[in-house]
C-alpha cells in the first residue's frame, strides 16, 4: 500500500472506504489520468454525431464498469498498473482502471491450507520415500505429519517466488526441515519423549526457510500424525514398550507381595504376644488356684493325716477303676499263658471308634475328646507338664 | 461533419496500432530483454510500461522470481567410510543477470535447471565423500548445505543465476542396506526389552526378599518376646507352687501323684490288667476268704 502515488487517493487509513469516497476517488483518478490531454476530453463527442457518440459512450461505460471487483473479507486485492505493483486493496467493493491499464489479482489470505507429508489423504495411504528417515543414532523412523499454513503477505506471495503450486514449496520445506530435526535427535527422543518438541522445531525451521525466500507463507501448525518405527521392526519396538510395562508390573507385584506379607507378619507377631500374655496370666492364675487349693487341703490333712491319706487313695482308685476298662487276672492261680485280645477289648469299649482310625488312635492316648469336651483339660495338661518340671527338679 | 468523424476514427485507430506495436508492459515478476534484429539492445528490469521501436525491436520476458529445482530421484553417493547413501536436494535460484542467462542457456529454464543440478550433484559427491554418514544425517548437515550453496552459487554466476539455497531433503540408506539396519534396530530393541524385564525381575525380587526379611525379623522378635513372657509366667507359677507345696513336700508328692493317676487313667479305652493281690483289693479278698 505504501507504494501509492501521492496524487492517488488515500487508502492508508485502513478500513474500507464508503462508496461515496470511492466515486470521488474514481473521478479524481479519471481527471488525473486524462487531465494532461487538455480539458473536456470526456465530453468531446458531445454535440457531434448523436449515434456514434452514444455507442462510444456505451463502450466507454462497459469498459469503465469492467474495473469493478469485490474483495472478500478473507482476501486481499493486489493491483498492478502496467505490470507494476501499486497497491493492496482491503475487503469491500473496489474499482481499478480497466484492462490494459490496471489488473488486479485476488489472494486468499486467511484460508487455511494443508500439506500432507508422508501420506496422502489418509494416514494409511503412506509414501514411504517421504515418511522414512534417519535419526541421529542411525535408526530409521516412520513419520507422517500435516502442515497447516496461511498466507501472511499477498505481495510477497505473488512476486517473490515462482510457485505453480504453493503446496509443493511448503512440502519441500517440510521435508527438508523434518529430516534435519529428526536427524539431530535420537529415535527414542522422537518416538516417546518429545513429539511436541519435534513438531515445534520443524515449524520454526520451516518458517525460517520460507522467510528466507520471502514466500509470504505463514506456517500455523505442524501436526505429527504418526511417529513410529518402520513396519519391519514394529513388533520389536512394541515388545520393548511392553517390557517397560512388564517391569512396572513386576515391581508392583513385588510391592503387592510386600504389602501382603509384612502386615500379616505384624499381625502374627501381635497374636504371638497376646497369646504369650494370656499364657502368662493363665499359668499364674492356675498356679495360684492350685496352690490355694493345696494349702486348704493341707490344713485339713494336717488334722487327720492317716485317714485323709487313705480316703484320698481310695477315692482315686474308685475314680480310675470306674472310668476305665479293667481285666482282673490272678497270676498266682495259673502259670499257663494267658491270652487277652486287648485290641478287641478296646474296640468293644469304644463302639464308635472303628469308623475313624485317626480319632481312634487319638482317643487311645486319651486326650483329644477330653480336651474338646472339658474346658479344664488345658490346665490338666499343663499340670502334667508342670509335674514333669517338678519331677526334674531336685 | 461526416468526413471529420471518419478522420477522428481513423486517427484513433492508427494511434492504437502504433501504440500496441511500440509499447510493452513489464510485469512486477518479470525482467525483459529488448532485441533489435537479434541483438540485445537493453534490459528492462523495472516493471511498468515501456516503449520500443515498432517492428524492428522485439521483447523477451524472463521470470525474475525465485524458482525451485527439485531432484526427481535420490542419487547414490559414497560417504567417507565408503558407505552408500541416497541423497536428494532442492535448489532455490533466480535470474540476476538476464543477459548472461540468455547468452549461456538461451533463456531456457529447463536447461538452466539441468545445469544447476549437475553442479549440485558433483559438489555433493565431493562433499559427502568427505563426511561420514552420521555427519551427513545430523552433525554437519547445515555445514554441507552451506558449502553446497556457496560452490553452486559460484558456478551459477556463469549462467547469470544466483543460488539462494541448496537444501538436502532425503538422506537415506539404499534399500538393500535398510534391511540390515532394521535387523540391527531389532537387536537393539531386544536387548532393551531384555534389560527392562531383567531389572523388573530384580526389582521385584528385591522387594519380595526385603518383605520376607521383615516378616522373619518381626516374627522372630515376637517369638522372643513371647517366650520371655511365657517364661515369666512359668517362673511366677513355679514360685507360687513352690511356696505352697513346700509346706509339706511329702503330702504334696502323695497328693500330686493321685492327681496324676486320675489324669492318666480316665477313659474306657484305658485297659488295666489288675492283680487282685494288690493293696486296693485286700478287702475284696478278705471278704471272700471269710
Amino acid at each position: 500500500m505504501a507504494l501509492n502515488d501521492p496524487q492517488w487517493g488515500n487508502r492508508k487509513n485502513g478500513g474500507p472506504p464508503d462508496l461515496e469516497e470511492m466515486l470521488r476517488n474514481f473521478n479524481r483518478k479519471l481527471s488525473g489520468f486524462f487531465g494532461g490531454k487538455g480539458g473536456g476530453g470526456g465530453a468531446a463527442p458531445g454535440g457531434v454525431g448523436g449515434g456514434i457518440g452514444l455507442i462510444v459512450a456505451i463502450v466507454a461505460l462497459v469498459w469503465v464498469g469492467s474495473g469493478f471487483y469485490i474483495v472478500d473479507s478473507s482476501q486481499r486485492g493486489v493491483v498492478l498498473r502496467f505490470g507494476k505493483f501499486t497497491e493492496t486493496t482491503q475487503p469491500g467493493p473496489r474499482w481499478h482502471f480497466p484492462y490494459p491499464v490496471e489488473t488486479v489479482e485476488i489472494v486468499n489470505l486467511s484460508q487455511v491450507r494443508t500439506v500432507e507429508v508422508g501420506y496422502r489423504d489418509n494416514e494409511r495411504n503412506k509414501r514411504p520415500q517421504e515418511s522414512l528417515m534417519l535419526t541421529a543414532d542411525g535408526n530409521i523412523i516412520d513419520i507422517q505429519f500435516a502442515v497447516q499454513y496461511v498466507l501472511k503477505d499477498p505481495t510477497d506471495y505473488l512476486f517473490n517466488n515462482r510457485m505453480t503450486d504453493d503446496k509443493e514449496v511448503v512440502r519441500q520445506a517440510a521435508e527438508t526441515s523434518i529430516r534435519e530435526v529428526v536427524g539431530k535427535n535420537k529415535i527414542d527422543y522422537v518416538l516417546y519423549e518429545a513429539r511436541g518438541q519435534v513438531a515445534a522445531d520443524t515449524t520454526k525451521l520451516m518458517q525460517e526457510i520460507l522467510d528466507r525466500y520471502k514466500t509470504g507463507i505463514l506456517i500455523s501448525q505442524v501436526n505429527l500424525k504418526n511417529a513410529q518405527p518402520p513396519q519391519e521392526v514394529q513388533a520389536a519396538f512394541d515388545d520393548a514398550l511392553k517390557a517397560g510395562q512388564d517391569k512396572e508390573r513386576q515391581k508392583n507385584e513385588g510391592q503387592a507381595y510386600a504389602n501382603d506379607v509384612v502386615p500379616r507378619a505384624t499381625g502374627e507377631a501381635a497374636r504371638l504376644m497376646q497369646e504369650a500374655e494370656g499364657y502368662k496370666k493363665a499359668v499364674t492364675a492356675d498356679a495360684e488356684g492350685e496352690a490355694s487349693r493345696f494349702k486348704l487341703i493341707l490344713a485339713e490333712y494336717n488334722k487327720a493325716p492317716q485317714v485323709t491319706r487313705e480316703r484320698m487313695y481310695i477315692d482315686m482308685m474308685q475314680q480310675i477303676l470306674s472310668n476305665t476298662t479293667k481285666v482282673m487276672v490272678d497270676q498266682k492261680n495259673g502259670n499257663s499263658l494267658l491270652y487277652l485280645p486287648l485290641d478287641k477289648l478296646i474296640q468293644g469299649a469304644n463302639p464308635g471308634s472303628t469308623q475313624l482310625p485317626d480319632l481312634q488312635s487319638a482317643m487311645r492316648q486319651g486326650t483329644v475328646d477330653q480336651q474338646a469336651q472339658q474346658p479344664g483339660a488345658d490346665s490338666h495338661a499343663r499340670e502334667n507338664a508342670l509335674g514333669r518340671d517338678r519331677s526334674a527338679r531336685p | 461533419m461526416k468526413p471529420m468523424t471518419v478522420n477522428i476514427l481513423v486517427g484513433a485507430i492508427s494511434l492504437l496500432v502504433i501504440a500496441s506495436l511500440s509499447l510493452f508492459v513489464v510485469d512486477q515478476r518479470q525482467t525483459a530483454i529488448v532485441f533489435q534484429l537479434g541483438e540485445i539492445v537493453r534490459v528492462e528490469d523495472q516493471p511498468g510500461i515501456k516503449w520500443k521501436l515498432p517492428l524492428v525491436q522485439s521483447v523477451r520476458y524472463f521470470d525474475k522470481r525465485i524458482q525451485t529445482v527439485d531432484a526427481t530421484e535420490p542419487e547414490r553417493y559414497l560417504t567417507s567410510e565408503k558407505k552408500n547413501v541416497m541423497v536428494d536436494a532442492f535448489v532455490k535460484w533466480r535470474i540476476t543477470d538476464v543477459k548472461q542467462y540468455y547468452n549461456s542457456v538461451g533463456g531456457d529454464v529447463t536447461q538452466a535447471q539441468i545445469r544447476l543440478m549437475q553442479t549440485v550433484v558433483s559438489v555433493m559427491r565431493e562433499e559427502i565423500g568427505k563426511h561420514t554418514i552420521q555427519d551427513v544425517v545430523s552433525g554437519s548437515r547445515e555445514k554441507i548445505m552451506a558449502v553446497l550453496r556457496e560452490k553452486t552459487n559460484a558456478d551459477a554466476k556463469n549462467i547469470g543465476v544466483e543460488v539462494l539455497d541448496v537444501r538436502l531433503k532425503r538422506v537415506d540408506y539404499p534399500s538393500e542396506i535398510s534391511n540390515s539396519v532394521y535387523k540391527q534396530m531389532e537387536a537393539e530393541r531386544k536387548s532393551v526389552a531384555n534389560e527392562l524385564r531383567a531389572t523388573g525381575f530384580a526389582d521385584s525380587e528385591k522387594i519380595r526378599a526385603d518383605a520376607d526379611r521383615q516378616r522373619q525379623v518381626i516374627l522372630a522378635n515376637a517369638y522372643r518376646d513371647a517366650q520371655r513372657l511365657k517364661g515369666e509366667g512359668d517362673a511366677k507359677a513355679t514360685a507360687i507352687y513352690a511356696g505352697a507345696f513346700s509346706h509339706n513336700p511329702e503330702f504334696f508328692a502323695f497328693y500330686r501323684s493321685l492327681e496324676a493317676y486320675k489324669q492318666s487313667f480316665k477313659n474306657k479305652g484305658d485297659m488295666l490288667v489288675i492283680d487282685p493281690n494288690s493293696e486296693f483289693f485286700k478287702y475284696l479278698k478278705k471278704g471272700a476268704g471269710k
